[in-house]
């Protein structure tokens, strides 16, 4: 029995099923299978990469509110905007779940379990956990500037959704790189150190774009502004080098996502535009609101890109069986 | 005690009677009428409803090899029911589960049609049954339940082979093995089928035919396959996966790079708020 390759322990140079070696079998084995894909593509659409952007958007606003003074001489007029943001996502992104899975009551199937070896169900669970305090905040802040009765504030103590918002906000911002990451398709399983820091990078980048745009049509405070163009710009450029920094690690297997028309776009929309684009602009001392709302937009649209380009390069990786034959550990 | 398959494929004569069997009892729909061009396959893939696949591969001896050589491989294919499976622990409604059988089966009537298992499976087994599917007359039914759901919404269900949950639950044996005319695919006890598929190799070992097990053992992160074949060539060329990995392997690396980056843009955060003026 002992002469029977395949009852050997695991090759040393890495595991894998049989025949590791090699041997004894004819040198002209042809190397795929007629060319035809061995993985099956995602069948995500426009739904799951707008989920992906919004969500993005949400957990990084979370962070703003957790992390903004709420006083009124530094940065309460970026709380009170970020709270509203927040609320107006947490309702857009189960609806945009829910237009991808068909009917509403599917939703409710993603409800029955917790799984956390699943980071799908985990963050449907996170998405419920932000959501909750977002409406208390919301209507804490709505109470505050007087738009619902004055006791309700008193219901909806900021210290304790502040701390929910930031800590499940940037769960959020995470966990959809960790959910790509976590699955068979060779450019995003060899991403599993990049693309969720992308994730959270790119999430913020766009939050604090997002807020600046609405801060600065509202008239929020210059100061307030400054700071978020200043923020926005270190998540930006954390974000370009992770994206470089992935690039290089992925070689051949990052193909899909780099090169081609793809990687065109992917240059043209969220490194040029959304990335070095809005930190000229943001770093330029005139220009006023319609500044910001130009740099705000160009960050925005490269994020959507950034999110759109990793969704349709997956479904080209997994069209590489080379790629997937010997998949990344 | 897990029940699966020995896929034996120095046996397979390609008669594609699992793939008619399968189709047959499941009450899944024909896959059209399309040529490929590859050999005898024009299945080509396992699919949402495709849930056996013979595969064909005519090779040819290289010009200096006497043409004894050459080979003809077939192989029927299918969902390998891994031990450690990524579309189960991918799937977030528990719609995949284990039965009692040790199998992997999807329970169409809880699954929401996210898709989430159709990339978290190493092998590319399982498919989404979209709305277009069913559009073109290509949906099913289970249990002699029509899936509703599927039916009207565009998510659709995933599909893949069931290892006949139903014909074991009544002690018959599943529907591909049962019309196999060769014995190439034979469905047991794993263990059991393990110890006859050492011995095969040994068999064949002595005929000067080389021969290994493919996912028999517990080499990778998937773990043993209760669905594990015999093979000739490198797995490769039968569109298996030289080196499968779980995917939720890379979750710890995944989450850790999330929480650094993370913590490195609050701590920014932090300092810009507070000190910038």
């Amino acid at each position: 029995m002992s002469d029977v390759k395949s009852v050997q322990p695991p090759q040393p140079d890495g595991a894998r099923f049989g025949a590791s070696s090699g041997e004894g079998l004819p040198a002209h084995a042809p190397a795929t299978y007629y060319e035809r894909p061995l993985l099956k593509k995602p069948h995500w659409e426009w739904e799951v990469v707008t989920y992906l952007f919004m969500g993005g958007i949400m957990g990084g606003t979370g962070m703003l509110v957790a992390l903004a003074d709420d006083t009124p001489e530094r940065e309460a007029d970026l709380a009170r905007s970020a709270r509203y943001i927040a609320l107006v996502l947490a309702a857009a992104c189960p609806a945009i779940l829910i237009k991808h899975l068909g009917r509403p009551e599917r939703f409710l199937n993603m409800l029955r379990i917790f799984k956390l070896k699943s980071p799908m169900s985990l963050g449907v669970w996170a998405l419920i956990a932000f959501s909750s305090p977002a409406a208390v905040a919301a209507a804490g802040q709505a109470s505050r500037d007087g738009l619902l009765p004055g006791w309700i504030a008193k219901l909806a103590p900021r210290p304790v959704s502040n701390l929910l918002q930031g800590a499940f906000g940037a769960f959020i911002a995470g966990y959809t790189g960790v959910l790509v990451s976590a699955t068979a398709i060779p450019i995003w399983a060899c991403g599993k150190r990049h693309i969720p820091g992308v994730s959270v990078c790119s999430g913020l980048a766009s939050a604090c774009a997002l807020n600046a745009a609405v801060l600065a049509l509202t008239g929020g405070s210059q100061r307030t502004l400054r700071k978020l163009e200043l923020l926005e710009l270190v998540a930006s450029i954390s974000e370009a080098a992770i994206l470089e920094s992935f690039r290089r690690h992925a070689g051949s297997i990052g193909d899909p996502m780099f090169r081609g028309k793809r990687g065109d776009k992917l240059r043209t929309f969220t490194l040029f535009g959304g990335i070095i684009g809005a930190s000229v602009l943001n770093l330029l001392p005139f220009g006023g609101k319609a500044k910001t709302v130009l740099a705000s937009t160009l960050t925005l649209v490269g994020g959507y890109v950034l999110r759109e380009t990793i969704i349709e390069s997956g479904k080209a990786s997994a069209d590489d069986p080379r790629a997937a034959s010997r998949q990344p550990e | 005690m897990a029940s699966g398959f020995f896929t034996d494929t120095t046996l397979c004569i390609g008669c594609k009677a699992c793939e008619v069997a399968c189709k047959q009892w499941n009450q899944l729909p024909a896959d059209g009428y399309e040529f490929s061009g590859n050999s005898y396959d024009n299945t080509m893939a396992l699919g949402g409803t495709t849930w056996r696949h013979v595969a064909f591969v005519e090779q040819a001896a290289p010009p200096e090899a006497p043409p004894t050589d050459t080979k003809w491989l077939m192989m029927s294919d299918v969902c390998k029911h891994c031990t450690n499976a990524g579309c189960l622990e991918a799937c977030p409604t528990g719609a995949i589960v284990r039965n009692e059988f040790d199998d992997v089966f999807v329970q169409p009537d809880v699954c929401n049609g996210c898709g989430y298992c159709v990339p978290s499976c190493p092998f590319g087994v399982v498919d989404l049954i979209t709305h277009a599917d069913y559009d073109a007359g290509r949906g099913f039914s289970l249990d002699g339940r029509t899936n509703d759901d599927a039916t009207q919404s565009r998510g659709g269900v995933a599909g893949k082979c069931t290892l006949c949950y139903d014909r074991q639950k009544v002690g018959l044996v599943p529907a591909c093995a049962k019309a196999c005319p060769t014995d190439s695919i034979q469905f047991g006890d794993v263990a059991e089928l393990q110890a006859r598929a050492k011995k095969r190799v040994e068999t064949l070992q002595a005929r000067g035919v080389e021969s290994y097990l493919y996912g028999a053992d517990d080499g990778t992160s998937v773990g043993k396959l209760n669905a594990f074949f015999l093979l000739t060539e490198k797995p490769e060329a039968y569109n298996l996966p030289e080196r499968p990995v779980l995917p939720s392997t890379r979750q710890p690396a995944g989450y850790l790079t999330a929480t650094f980056a993370g913590a490195w843009l609050a701590v920014a955060a932090f300092f810009i708020f507070k000190f910038r003026t």
